[in-house]
């Protein structure tokens, strides 16, 4: 199929709301925004730890985040379907081939990335924030949630990259998911599938509403961020 | 009297510097003191010491009278002594929060919080400044609203890091005519300067950090 047959053929398939197609979309929304709000609160208070305070062990923390940036994700799905699988250390959650199983391998995934631009944000904050913050007597969370906030833009980059990474992952999801029709079926693992078979239409469809469905959830998380996007200098 | 503050022993390296050695130090209640001493000399440092963002090597301190450590650095001290930056730091909210932030960390009750938060902004003439966004004011007046915010939380003792180091003209006379009433309120200033203005500060104690000890002048 040519490849401009093939997107006028894609576009007929968004403008017919296919239900199939709908049901993937849902699927893979869910499971990342899931994903993301599990992975959020524990990545950024590790971030601002690891960012704040002196422990041993720091560094090696600080390295292995780095690291595991760049494991592929396909690992990360194989290492999580040994343990989830029947006779794995967690076969007894039964979530192997489940949406519960995408959700544990997209939380390991955003993990990473939520840490370390957190840890980058907050490294890179002025520290006169904290200083002042707990010479005028605030407690220890209240100095963190100060810190937090005046660094919110960087962290809401976190949260958009973390969510980018686990939206637009495959290798975990099609080991971990299945890739079974109406249940484990995610945008990227459909496009592997269809590709696979040819359909190249369903497949053009699917990463066109793969990036409709990023730009209306950055573009959310840019509205969140509200004055970021209006600084800076008018050149 | 029985003073505020009293450290002695106190002594801090960085490396195999030692840039403080401080036999003895006090601070009386409701007075200024200005502490004087060449670039590096430690001034900062002491001031950090004091009110808990630095570490050092010390035999004993007091707080009116009791024992204290300030290593680490107890709950009560850091009700009582305050420190502001060389340069101020604004958080990003309005005005009014900036200068009651210590006070909603004490948990005090709104109608209170308004009342003081207003009546601190009045000391420090800033209250024109109420609609103003923190990252658009000027050096003087971050400086006036950082005095308003320590100045809010009624401190035993205020440690003013070079306040008037990047002002000039009317903004440094606007942050120099208030520290007087600081003093008058109650409050102990220990103020690190090197400006002549702050140094011959009428009422207030001279002091200068040479070689890691506090000399009078």
């Amino acid at each position: 199929m040519e490849i401009s047959a093939a997107i006028r053929e894609a576009f007929v398939l968004l403008f017919t709301g296919d239900a199939e197609l709908w049901r993937i979309i849902w699927v893979s929304i869910k499971t990342s925004i899931i994903s993301l709000l599990i992975a959020s609160p524990f990545a950024i208070l590790a971030g601002y730890l690891m960012a704040s305070f002196r422990f041993p062990g720091r560094k090696i923390l600080i390295w292995l985040t780095q690291v595991s940036l760049s494991f592929p994700t396909v690992l990360i799905g194989l290492m999580l379907y040994l343990l989830l699988s029947r006779q794995g250390p967690l076969g007894s959650f039964h979530w192997l081939f489940s949406q519960k199983g995408i959700i544990a391998g997209q939380v390991l995934i955003g993990l990473p990335v939520l840490v370390a631009f957190t840890l980058a944000c907050v490294q890179a904050a002025d520290p006169r924030l904290a200083e002042t913050s707990v010479t005028l007597g605030a407690s220890r969370f209240r100095v963190m949630m100060t810190v937090l906030k005046e660094v919110r833009f960087g962290v809401m980059a976190a949260i958009i990259n973390g969510f980018g990474r686990i939206l637009s992952e495959v290798g975990c999801a099609l080991m971990v998911g299945g890739n079974i029709a109406r249940e484990t079926r995610t945008i990227t693992t459909a496009i592997a599938l269809e590709t696979s078979k040819g359909e190249f239409a369903q497949g053009i469809a699917l990463g066109i509403l793969l990036i409709a469905v990023a730009l209306v959830i950055n573009g959310v998380l840019m509205l969140i961020q509200g004055e970021a996007h209006t600084s800076g200098v008018a050149l | 009297m029985t003073p505020i503050l009293t450290i002695t022993g106190l002594k801090k390296r960085f490396g195999d510097r030692e840039l403080l050695n401080i036999d003895e130090f006090s601070l009386e209640p409701a007075h200024s003191y200005v502490l004087a001493g060449p670039n590096g000399a430690g001034k900062t440092t002491l001031l950090r010491i004091l009110s808990g963002l630095e570490t050092c090597e010390i035999a004993s301190a007091s707080f009116l009278g009791k024992p204290v450590s300030l290593s680490p650095y107890p709950r009560m001290l850091r009700n009582e002594i305050v420190y502001v930056h060389q340069h101020p730091v604004m958080f990003s909210s309005s005005i009014a929060e900036n200068i009651g932030y210590g006070l909603r960390s004490r948990g005090v009750p709104k109608a209170e919080f308004k009342a003081l938060v207003e009546e601190s902004m009045q000391w420090a003439g800033v209250e024109h400044l109420r609609g103003h966004k923190p990252n658009t004011l000027s050096g003087g007046e971050k400086q006036r609203v950082a005095l308003a915010r320590a100045r809010v939380l009624k401190p035993k003792v205020l440690l003013l890091d070079e306040p008037t180091s990047s002002l000039d003209g009317a903004a440094k006379e606007q942050v120099i005519e208030l520290i007087p009433s600081l003093a008058r309120e109650g409050c102990s200033v220990l103020i690190a300067s090197h400006d002549a203005d702050l140094i011959n500060l009428s009422g207030s104690t001279r002091l200068v950090l040479r070689n890691g000890r506090i000399e009078s002048l």
